[in-house]
């Protein structure tokens, strides 16, 4: 059974179609890419699954819940963590403190909170920055303490919206390196990015959105192929020779 | 800020609000001396005002500068928690037994459906609503001349006859809501509530049920100021609507900015200084809000984490980390 799947979600804004009769399916263990042009509903449909948006139309699924229209803090409950593209740390409280919160808030003891607190900041190479306030890290930074943050207390899947998004190559690749080992321990994901090279590299699976609705699915060298998802980034004039 | 201090543990949170209880406990501390040196009637008269407005203070500091909710309806709420022991006792002759917990009953009740009401509302809107709240409050007790006497005011039976009674009763509850503060924001209570001030959408994603943290701080604020509202009723004998004017609203966030939002010894720092500065003022007229608004501005544009927040070594002039 797959971990998440929607079926037929459907979100307007006025007149424009966020997303369009949505389906997709996310395996246990596996790293799900969501690739699409600016503006192709990648965060229209990750604020629903992460029920920061309700849908129009269609249904939700974790397991074999349905969970349609929950509210974030029930869908955290539930397991299902969201990394924004713009970070969301607490920034006039320390990295360490905010790591704790974060700990406490899936339900944790503050004595495990913080056992887990020092391995994450370990990994996350943020022992320096530790009793820095949130608010003074740099944005590599604040995005690695929300890895460590979403991963204090696994999730069962991890939304990313553009974790690599104005990050330092070096900070990239320790994230790339961070998802790769949550991977290998059996961590599911689902990964928003631009980045073509990452998501080739850690996605063996994507899909691709445009104008809200899914226009590929499958492999992702197969979908970077796909002419409908060449024509999505590059334009019809383009024509089907260009690569994404 | 130096290397020094970001490699610090001392800039923990529980570290932090470890210091600030401390120095809290000490100001107390001095406090309770004061009628020792402080012997006329009027003088501790005047220490008994200051601590009510640092009960008020107390009580705002945790909406605003703990949780990020910049309400402006302290002083309707003292002045609700004011009218509920006075009503009770003045219609059925309710005890003060009865009338003091009455009021914080049901200015946590009022304080919790307010909460529900602002609780999508940001800044100036959560801010208006309030303030809306807080005039209507006024203007209907003000009005409902055959229930409240209206701005005759009614009067309320004392606690004690003396004065001195009345100053440790005040430094007791004082102390008492310090303590019951320094162990919410000591516990998982209170680093949600941090984390819903810095950021609710953050907060919400990681699991913190901001809706049920806001409107408990609601709750408990407006407990709080209608605990010093009733205590205040009872030892000036008398309240009227002008408890609830904007004016008093404004002092307690004077005090509030000026001592160091988000801590627990600045609003009693910034009470005291306030209020005591004002009772100077006096002498050279009607000119008290003029003094506390350019302070207020001066505080906001230069030092933003108050007088508490420059003694403890906190002042960031530009850092991100320590804006109110």
């Amino acid at each position: 059974m797959s971990l998440l799947r929607t079926e037929g979600l459907q979100k307007h804004f006025g007149g424009i179609s966020a997303v369009d009769d949505c389906s997709i399916a996310v395996e246990p263990g596996e790293i799900l890419g969501l690739i699409g042009p600016n503006g192709s509903g990648k965060t229209s449909l990750l604020n629903i699954l992460s029920g920061f948006l309700a849908p129009d139309a269609g249904s939700v699924w974790l397991g074999d819940e349905a969970v349609t229209g929950m509210t974030p803090v029930q869908l955290a409950n539930r397991g299902l963590l969201r990394m924004f593209q713009m970070t969301r740390v607490f920034t006039r409280i320390s990295a360490v403190d905010n790591m704790l919160t974060a700990g406490l808030a899936r339900g944790l003891s503050e004595a495990e909170a913080e056992r887990r607190c020092e391995t994450l900041l370990d990994e996350l190479t943020l022992s320096q920055v530790r009793y820095l306030d949130a608010g003074a890290l740099s944005g590599g930074q604040k995005k690695l303490l929300e890895f460590g943050m979403c991963f204090i207390a696994p999730p069962k899947i991890a939304l990313l919206d553009e974790p690599f998004a104005a990050v330092h190559p070096v900070m990239r690749e320790a994230m790339a390196g961070f998802i790769r080992r949550r991977h290998g321990e059996g961590q599911t994901f689902i990964l928003v990015s631009h980045d073509m090279p990452i998501i080739v590299d850690l996605c063996p699976r994507s899909v691709c959105m445009n104008a809200g609705r899914v226009i590929a699915q499958g492999a992702t060298r197969t979908v970077l192929e796909s002419p409908a998802v060449i024509e999505a980034y590059l334009g019809s004039s383009v024509g089907s020779s260009a690569h994404v | 800020m130096s290397a020094a201090m970001v490699n610090a543990a001392g800039n923990l949170w529980v570290n932090r609000l470890r210091r600030d209880f401390r120095a809290s406990l000490l100001l107390l501390a001095l406090l309770s001396l004061a009628p020792l040196f402080v012997t006329t009637p009027y003088s501790l008269g005047i220490l008994i005002i200051s601590i009510y407005f640092a009960l008020l203070a107390l009580g705002w500091n945790l909406l605003a500068g703990f949780t990020g909710q910049f309400s402006l309806a302290p002083a309707a709420f003292a002045m609700l928690g004011a009218y509920t022991t006075a009503l009770l006792d003045y219609h059925l002759q309710a005890p003060l037994a009865i009338g003091i917990p009455a009021a914080i009953v049901s200015c946590a009740v009022l304080g919790w459906l307010l909460g529900k009401v602002v609780l999508r509302l940001k800044g100036p809107y959560l801010s208006l609503t309030t303030l809306s709240f807080a005039e209507i409050a006024r203007v209907v007790i003000g009005n409902s001349i055959e229930f409240t006497r209206g701005d005759q005011g009614l009067n309320v039976p004392t606690l004690f006859e003396s004065r001195v009674g009345y100053y440790y009763l005040f430094l007791g509850v004082l102390l008492a809501t310090l303590v019951g503060l320094y162990l919410l924001m000591k516990s998982r209570t209170g680093r949600f509530w941090l984390a819903i001030r810095d950021d609710a959408t953050g907060a919400e994603s990681r699991g913190i049920a901001v809706v049920r943290y806001k409107t408990l701080a609601f709750a408990l604020s407006c407990a709080i100021c209608g605990l010093a509202g009733s205590l205040y009723g009872t030892f000036s004998q008398l309240v009227s609507p002008e408890l609830g004017l904007l004016m008093q609203t404004g002092l307690i966030i004077a005090m509030v900015v000026i001592g160091g939002m988000g801590t627990l010894t600045g609003p009693i720092v910034g009470a005291l200084l306030v209020y005591l500065t004002s009772e100077w003022l006096r002498d050279f007229g009607n000119i008290q809000m003029i003094v506390f608004s350019a302070a207020v501005i001066l505080f906001a544009r230069f030092l933003r984490t108050g007088l508490w927040g420059l003694a403890s070594g906190r002042y960031r002039s530009k850092a991100g980390s320590a804006k109110p």
